[in-house]
């Protein structure tokens, strides 16, 4: 448990320049800060939080109650940011207060320095971490859905309104696919993207093969009860399938939608 | 498209404030604009829940839900703005904000330190609506708010696929999801457009709208302190980015999930009310009992965002309350907080019992 516990910290931590400015923002606060209630928010609270984490009989508790892998929400109780935004300014804010001997320049001098300062300590701060819109998973977005806008034009294409269809799609659109329309259904979704799941389709190791195999996808398809099948255009493909009864419905964003008329789509009201 | 703007911004910035309008006499600065808005919205979620999770268990349809919430927001409504008009009536005026009335009377470094902080906050605004995030997480809190809006059913069916399944009781005792379905249905905008780019502006603006209150209770005085805490704080979120698990990363990234409304909104919305009661107990004032209400709903809300938020509530308000009642001798404070954190007792007794 308590190894567990330390490599979700390590992890949480990433570099850890930000935590060590919050242990020492946690021992300067210690020393400084005068007022009780602050200190007991911003000092006692995350050591008791620290503590608590760290407790071997603690952590089996939590563990066994929720997902050992959400344990490092309870570092969410260290509020990192606040108390070294709150350790700043209370260091400036008593070396500004400090009486400066000498006239109207000797001020513009130390008010001068102290921007500096600020200045410095941002710099150290923005260095210390990372900057959130570099994240690689930040694209931009392609439409009012932040969704791809491949999906859009794909569902759009195969949806019919009133009803649902059962259509697969490639590993790299399932997780956007429910997210823009429940009307299209999947034999199965994102949860083949996270390996320590271990889940398993033989419909999915057939699309995402490097050849796909006409003969086989045909069968998983048809036994999955799917209306579309939808593949990227430049997927090898091995036999043709109209052999196999399918209709090219469209090509759209560099993917080829396919229906098997094997699975009846009749649409509500409609004879 | 407008008509949907404005009816979202009816429901998650008019109500809210109205509702806020209850707890206006509970601290100091609780009567500003910025307090009422947060502290509404807390209310309205802690309403949410109270209404959500029994139907959800009971097998109903979203639409008993979304029904029921919305007479609850009304009623809420009404008598916010009841208790408001009797106010006025004996003389009390109504908070305004203007950006005029906010610069004036202000030093240069002060109003150049503000600036820079709202030019900061607009660009995260712009990024917010102009990026999106790819999270594979959204594939399943999303499509379950697309899912229960289309359907009507709650947590019956694999949000993943659309393949019916038995009730999911883990994630239905936090069904913030179906918050997002609830403004969905009410505007009439598509569920994924109000979960990936409304939500984020507004979850986000809500954040720093706590941050503020926060940093006001810390440096009450005018000056440069206020804005230059909160451009520190603006630089921690933005350079927040060290691991994909803190709390800054959650609220710049996944806003739309309940689990980064529990780190960014609820739990530093839950240090500000600690901090206030804190305050009252150094200078031995009475704590009035809309506080431990809104403890309360900083307490259901977390249960609303996320499972494990009642734990972490309970470990905030316990350690907090502790520590406060040995270090200015009011134990008598520890009862009434205890009180406040029973609806997340009750949430992980039934989560543990449904899991079991």
């Amino acid at each position: 448990m308590w190894s567990e516990a330390l490599n979700l910290f390590r992890e949480y931590m990433g570099t850890g320049l930000l935590t060590v400015w919050f242990v020492l923002s946690l021992a300067y606060l210690w020393v400084r800060e005068k007022d009780e209630s602050v200190r007991i928010l911003f000092v006692y609270m995350p050591v008791v939080v620290l503590l608590l984490y760290f407790n071997p009989l603690f952590a089996e508790l939590v563990f066994r109650m929720a997902e050992e892998e959400i344990y490092y929400r309870i570092l969410w109780l260290l509020p990192v940011t606040l108390v070294n935004a709150y350790t700043v300014l209370h260091i400036f804010g008593q070396a500004w207060g400090r009486q400066t001997a000498g006239g109207k320049k000797a001020r513009l001098k130390k008010g001068f320095a102290c921007g500096g300062a600020v200045l410095g300590m941002g710099a150290v701060l923005a260095v210390s971490g990372s900057y959130v819109y570099s994240n690689p998973n930040f694209v931009k977005a392609q439409n009012f859905y932040h969704v791809p806008d491949s999906v859009v034009h794909i569902c759009d294409a195969i949806v019919v309104p009133g009803r649902e269809v059962m259509a697969v799609f490639p590993l790299e659109l399932v997780q956007y696919v429910r997210q823009y329309t429940p009307l299209v259904c999947m034999p199965y979704g994102r949860e083949m993207m996270v390996e320590r799941w271990n889940y398993d389709s033989d419909l999915c190791t057939a699309m995402e093969a490097e050849e796909v195999d006409m003969e086989e996808l045909a069968a998983l398809v048809r036994q999955e009860d799917c209306h579309f099948c939808i593949l990227r255009a430049d997927k090898v493909i091995l036999g043709d399938p109209k052999d196999y009864g399918w209709i090219l419905v469209d090509e759209i964003d560099g993917y080829v939608i396919y229906r098997d008329p094997a699975r009846e789509l009749t649409v509500p009201g409609r004879k | 498209m407008a008509v949907q703007l404005l009816i979202l911004a009816l429901f998650l910035l008019v109500v809210p404030v109205l509702a806020g309008s209850i707890f206006a006499r509970t601290d100091r600065g609780s009567g500003s604009l910025l307090f009422r808005w947060v502290s509404g919205q807390f209310l309205l979620w802690m309403g949410f829940q109270l209404i959500c999770v029994p139907l959800i268990l009971r097998e109903r349809s979203f639409g008993n839900v979304s029904a029921l919430f919305l007479g609850y927001t009304a009623a809420l409504a009404l008598l916010a703005s009841a208790a408001e008009i009797r106010r006025l009536a004996r003389g009390a005026s109504l908070p305004a904000w203007s950006l005029g009335r906010f610069f004036r009377g202000r030093q240069p470094v002060e109003a150049a330190l503000w600036l820079l902080f709202w030019g900061l906050f607009l660009f995260q605004m712009v990024q917010a609506v102009r990026l999106a995030y790819a999270d594979g997480d959204d594939a399943y809190y999303v499509a379950v708010s697309v899912l229960t809006e289309e359907s009507g059913t709650m947590y019956q069916r694999i949000p993943y696929t659309g393949l019916t399944t038995g009730l999911d009781t883990r994630h239905s005792l936090a069904p913030f999801p179906l918050w997002i379905s609830f403004l969905s249905r009410v505007s009439g905008m598509r569920t994924v457009s109000v979960a990936q780019v409304v939500l984020p502006l507004v979850l986000i603006a809500m954040a720093y709208a706590v941050f503020g209150l926060l940093g006001r209770r810390l440096f009450p005085e005018k000056g440069w302190k206020l804005p230059l805490f909160m451009l520190f704080v603006e630089l921690g979120v933005i350079f927040g980015d060290y691991s994909i698990y803190t709390v800054e990363n959650f609220m710049i990234a996944r806003s739309r999930q309940g689990k980064a409304a529990l780190g960014s909104i609820v739990l530093p919305f839950l240090f500000l009310v600690l901090l206030g009661l804190l305050k009252k107990l150094q200078e031995k004032e009475k704590i009035p009992p809309s506080m431990y209400l809104l403890l309360g709903a900083a307490a259901v809300s977390a249960c609303l965002c996320s499972t494990l938020g009642a734990l972490i509530v309970c470990m905030g308000v316990g350690i907090v309350g502790i520590l406060g009642a040995v270090s200015y001798k009011r134990p008598g404070v520890l009862a009434p907080m205890a009180l406040s954190c029973l609806p997340c007792v009750c949430y992980a007794l039934l989560y543990l019992f449904l899991e079991g």
